[in-house]
């Protein structure tokens, strides 16, 4: 079903999607870049609900780490010190973060301006001071150790094409319920807010409640990241969830472009891509450290908000369509106003 | 239908609106005039519930509505356009009247779950009815265009017919022909009276005296704030208080 001048879905996409996740293991077979691909997927997931969350609800978390080391610490908590089945767990580890995102958002009541920023880079700094000093039950700074590993139908799922599997797996299901949301009538309030509060609201958009439905969405998406995360190895550390984890996300979003679930997908996995390439030619050159993978996400973030606002995606995307409207123009040879299309889904 | 009780509205040191009191009746066209500042828009914003007024109540359908919050004004019927243009210009003609239709399209639990396969089920209603409203404002040619390619005039329609999605009751017209040429401002009132003779009341903020006069029942005049005047067109024309704040505004004016 085709509405011309809607944003919808496009399929076509999606089923490129999944066909590039099945053949990539059969590509690329070293074990090392199959556990790259794994960890890529796990911060695409919290990317996509970032790109959400900015794009569609205008707002910007300095803290999304927090909400990601949340939901790994709890399953890890209740799987290895209190027993429980990692699927059993695997909903309280949504939950958890998603509550936490209900409490802030609640009492920022319409999360507006900068409170969220400020608010979430705080709730940050908390939550890995609590995962560092709580030893008696985190077990401190050397990290958490002893986590039961995932298995189905009896099978362990192991480190490796399994995993990977299964963190693609959610991978897809977290974009196609962001796609089917971004583009149904919800999509379409988000997209007004971000546009004209005031104007939205006028409409009966109750605009401060899909704002925080959309921070509670990208905190549980988070959650399941670091559930995922978390039965990926037997142990995990603070270091994994600190304001530099944060901040990595954000360059995520903001390289691929807020405001589209693709572009946020592709942005985790060229962040991804690069930080490989520092960390191999480090290897070669000494005096590549991976501070200087520090330096190359910041000259990104730079070059990005100067040259491309929207982010890559969207760019590559109205590029593309120009280019394809001006060869129909010329074949036509009738003079067409030049439209400009909407893009970025 | 929507009566306005002795309001007063500061910012800081700034009284918008002091005491001001009239009422709307259902099916009327009611023209609210005054030279700039005199405190028009910052009513709308008050019955539109944008911000609180500082005294006094306004009524709709007997219901007390200045203490709502925005979002809650629309379901009761009260919708509006802006002076300063507010439409959702990074989306679609057809996708911003859309969003007008949002409240009356509340998707049940069957929606959803047809949504999460992909098959929105009332997307294709909602998208028909849309283009009838588009058709309705002359829209339709424009649909799949980006508001921001928009020009001024088709803006304004823009806006109108984004306010008229949402079915109100009362519509709030806040100078929706200001900048538009001679036969864009005829079109205008046109569509005005349709929307009325299709059972919508409607409080406009006009500069145009033409089209004030030629379509208004009642006219109330502010003025730095204060009501000077109320009452049909004709009677207006002649009121000395109004004249006098007219002319007094274009000297000033003149001065500056
Ligand atoms: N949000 C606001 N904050 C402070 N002053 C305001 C605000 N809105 C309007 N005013 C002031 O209130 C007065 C009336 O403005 P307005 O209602 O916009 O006039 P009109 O629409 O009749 O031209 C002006 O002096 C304006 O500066
Ligand atoms: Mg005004």
């Amino acid at each position: 079903m085709k509405l011309q001048g809607v944003q919808q879905t496009k399929w076509w996409g999606v089923v490129v999607f999944i066909a590039a996740i099945l053949i990539f293991p059969l590509v690329v077979t070293q074990s090392f870049f199959i556990t790259q691909a794994t960890f890529a997927g796990i911060y695409a997931i919290i990317a996509i609900g970032l790109g959400l969350l900015m794009g569609y609800a205008g707002q910007i978390s300095l803290g999304q780490a927090a909400f990601y080391g949340v939901g790994a610490y709890t399953t890890s908590i209740l799987t290895a010190t209190w027993g429980w089945s990692p699927w059993l767990s695997l909903p309280i580890a949504l939950l958890v973060p998603a509550l936490l995102a209900f409490f802030m958002g609640y009492t920022m009541s319409r999360l507006s301006g900068y409170y969220l920023a400020m608010a979430t880079l705080a709730l940050g700094i908390i939550v890995h001071g609590l995962l560092v000093e709580g030893k008696g039950i985190t077990m401190g700074a050397s990290g958490f150790y002893g986590i039961p590993q995932l298995s189905l139908f009896g099978m362990t799922i192991n480190q490796g094409v399994p995993y990977y599997f299964l963190v693609w797996f959610f991978v897809l299901i977290v974009l196609i319920l962001s796609l089917n949301i971004v583009h149904s009538r919800v999509g379409r309030a988000l997209r007004s807010i971000h546009d004209s509060e005031i104007a939205s609201s006028s409409m009966g958009v109750n605009t401060g409640r899909y704002k925080m439905q959309v921070f509670i969405l990208s905190a549980a998406f988070a959650g399941l990241a670091g559930w995922l995360f978390a039965h990926m190895s037997y142990s995990i550390s603070p270091s994994a969830f600190t304001f530099d984890a944060s901040i990595l996300f954000l360059a995520m979003v903001v390289l691929g472009g807020s405001g589209s679930v693709w572009g946020a997908l592709i942005g985790a996995l060229l962040i991804r891509m690069i930080g490989i390439t520092v960390h191999t030619l480090g290897e070669q050159f000494s005096f590549i450290t991976s501070d200087s993978e520090h330096v190359i996400y910041g000259l990104i973030l730079i070059l990005v908000v100067i040259f491309m606002p929207k982010g890559l995606f969207p760019t590559v995307i109205d590029w593309f369509k120009n280019t394809s409207i001006k060869r129909v123009e010329k074949k036509s040879s009738v003079p067409v106003t030049p439209i400009e299309r909407s893009v970025s889904e | 239908m929507l009566q306005v009780e002795s309001i007063t509205k500061r910012f800081g040191g700034v009284v918008a609106n002091s005491d001001v009191s009239f009422s709307v009746d259902e099916g009327q066209i009611v023209g609210l005039i005054g030279p700039n500042g005199a405190g028009k828009s910052t009513m709308f914003n008050m019955i539109s519930s944008i911000f609180p007024p500082t005294e006094g109540n306004i009524l709709f359908c007997g219901k007390r509505i200045d203490l709502l919050p925005s979002y809650k004004v629309a379901p009761l019927g009260i919708s509006r356009t802006f002076q300063n243009l507010q439409v959702f210009k990074n989306m679609t003609v057809i996708e911003n009247v859309m969003v007008g239709q949002h409240m009356r399209t509340k998707q049940n639990l069957s929606g959803v779950a047809s949504m999460l396969l992909g098959i929105a089920k009332n997307e294709r209603k909602v998208y028909e009815e849309a283009m009838d409203i588009l058709r309705f404002f002359n829209l339709e040619l424009l649909y799949d265009q980006k508001a921001s390619s928009l020009s001024l005039g088709k803006l304004r329609l823009l806006e109108f017919a984004r306010a008229y999605a949402t079915e109100p009751k009362l519509l709030l017209l806040d100078e929706i022909a200001a900048g538009l040429n001679h036969s864009e401002t005829s079109e205008m009132s046109e569509l005005i009276k349709r929307v009325r003779d299709s059972g919508v009341t409607i409080l406009v903020v006009e500069h145009d005296m033409d089209l004030v006069m030629s379509i208004c029942d009642k006219l109330v005049v502010l003025d730095q704030g204060m009501k000077i005047a109320e009452g049909a067109p004709k009677e207006i024309q002649a009121n000395e208080a109004v004249i006098a704040a007219y002319l007094g505004a274009e000297i000033e004016e003149e001065v500056v």
